[in-house]
């Protein structure tokens, strides 16, 4: 069952097309991966697709409804959130408060104070933050920062996370971990695309690969057809 | 040291009104990042509304609390939704809209000043209400000044409780600290934007109302608060309500110890602080 389908998505920033016409599907319970040099649009996709820029051509559908040009918080209210390259976490408030207010406010309906602590609560320990608990955001590390924007996007119950870059940044440990936490959210029945430039990690986790270049989709197959494919060959090695 | 005592008292009964002007106005530039220039109008129209209730309708001042913060909600409210949303879709960046926010501020400032101008003159105006003296020992409190520290350390914990134990509180300290990602985990960040702006024009409200009861008012009073509560929201620290309340008082105490000297030199001594506070602790006592 398709849950995300993207058709045609154009953005223009003055005269350079950031994405032209990307067309894409993501199939229910399956992890994407995104793949593509730096400035190949790949974070433009993801703004286009959560609602934070509004696409000049093009439309997404989220579980066949028309989501391009709501607003974000609309966006996420039916099921459809995302974390950042830059990680993007309230850095004065603790850990818990940063997930509770995925809980409160992300929820697809109004949910009471009670049972939003209980959802944050459980983030936090699938996460494994509870060692955290009362801490600044701010005041983590990064890999840490890093699992409270995922615990504090699973708190909003999403049906397709979006995750950028995750991993970078992290030394192979951490990898391993994070990798290991993105199977298991997978496994909680939420379709993941993730963005990433550890190749380790994409080639061993997503069950298909989308590779852009200069705003435009290139390849897609699965992770063995990507690794040989020419083409792909070629842009990230040049020649 | 009587004398000094009554200062420093003097200086915190009059740190609560500093202390709401500046909670306002942290209200909507820290999170709404307009730099309300006309936020002293606003508190002119409640002081005007206070004394007009009071003198031609014979309504008890306090009573402003219910009328002059509620009515300057709406409109702060109104003005955000229809101008500074407006201003902000067509604009391109956050910087270019901290600028060009501030020059609809003052459009603002002088629309509202000639229309009050216009109903109520420029004379000097004032009522007084409870205006009498109790001591404790040999210190002085004059009882309204009293009433008025009462009442603005009241509103400043109440709202207080509201930003950290509501949803919209949450929301609102969750749009001050990253919008963007506010956003994206299902808060509406417009009318967050539009709420602070309307709880930045209640305090103001409730600020014009504090002050008719101890100072004499007039249509052109509004550039001094402004530039006060600028000060204290600097030296509190952009965004920080405990800084607020606590730069308040600092200046209240400020403000009454160089009062005891000339009350002349007032408005030229807080420029004085505010400048080396500029070149000394930019961030504030309690900024980031």
């Amino acid at each position: 069952m398709q849950i995300l389908h993207v058709e045609g998505l154009t953005k223009y920033f003055g005269g350079l097309a950031a994405v032209s016409g990307v067309d894409l599907t993501v199939e229910k319970g399956e992890i994407l991966g995104l793949i593509g040099p730096n400035g190949a649009g790949k974070t433009t996709l993801f703004n286009l697709i959560s609602g934070t820029l509004v696409p000049n051509a093009g439309k997404v559908l989220f579980k066949g409804e028309k989501i391009s040009g709501l607003k974000p918080y609309v966006v996420c209210r039916k099921g459809l959130v995302r974390t950042f390259q830059s990680c993007k976490i309230f850095p004065e408030m603790s850990v818990f408060q940063n997930v509770l207010l995925g809980a409160l406010f992300g929820a697809p309906e109004k949910i009471a104070w009670k049972k939003a602590a209980e959802v944050a609560e459980e983030a936090i320990a699938f996460t494994g933050l509870s060692a955290f608990h009362d801490l600044p955001a701010g005041s983590l590390t990064l890999v840490n920062q890093k699992r409270v924007e995922v615990a504090r996007a699973l708190a909003t119950k999403p049906e397709l996370l979006m995750l950028d870059e995750m991993m970078a940044g992290l030394n192979p440990t951490e990898v391993g971990e994070a990798m290991e936490l993105v199977k298991r959210i997978r496994d909680s029945g939420i379709t993941i695309i993730m963005i990433e430039h550890v190749m380790k990690a994409i080639m061993n986790i997503c069950g298909r690969i989308i590779v852009l270049d200069h705003g435009k989709k290139i390849a897609e197959g699965t992770p063995e057809e990507i690794s040989t494919s020419k083409t792909v060959i070629e842009i990230y090695l040049g020649e | 040291m009587i004398a000094f005592i009554n200062v420093l008292v003097n200086g915190l009964l009059l740190g609560g009104i500093y202390a709401i002007t500046a909670m306002g106005l942290s209200l909507q530039y820290g999170v709404a990042r307009i730099l309300n220039i006309a936020h002293g109008e606003f508190i002119m129209v409640g002081a005007f509304l206070t004394f007009v209730l009071h003198t031609k309708l014979g309504i008890n001042p306090l009573f402003g609390l219910a009328v002059a913060g509620p009515a300057l909600f709406v409109v702060g409210y109104l003005i955000q939704r229809i101008l500074f949303k407006t201003l902000k879709d067509r604009t391109p960046t956050p910087a270019a809209f901290e600028g060009s926010s501030m020059l609809m501020a003052f459009g603002i400032l002088f629309m509202v000043q000639s229309i009050a101008i216009f109903i109520w003159g420029t004379n000097v105006q004032g009522y007084s209400y409870l205006a009498y003296s109790v001591y404790l020992g040999d210190i002085r409190f004059s009882v309204n000044r009293l009433v008025i520290l009462v009442i603005s350390v009241l509103i400043c914990l109440l709202f207080y409780l509201f930003l950290t134990r509501t949803r919209a509180g949450k929301a609102i300290r969750a749009a001050s600290q990253d919008p963007d990602a506010a956003g994206l985990m299902g808060v509406d960040i417009n009318k967050m934007l539009a709420l602070c702006f309307a709880f930045g024009a209640m305090m103001a409200g409730f600020a014009g109302m504090l002050i008719s009861m101890v100072f004499p008012i007039y249509t052109t009073m509004g550039m001094q608060y402004t530039i006060i509560a600028i000060i204290v929201v600097v030296l509190g620290g952009l965004g920080s309500i405990p800084g607020s309340l606590i730069g308040g008082f600092l200046l209240g105490i400020f403000g009454a110890i160089v009062s005891a000297k000339d009350p002349g030199l007032n408005m030229a001594a807080y420029y004085l602080l505010f400048m080396v506070l500029l070149l000394v602790k930019p961030s504030g006592l309690f900024g980031r």
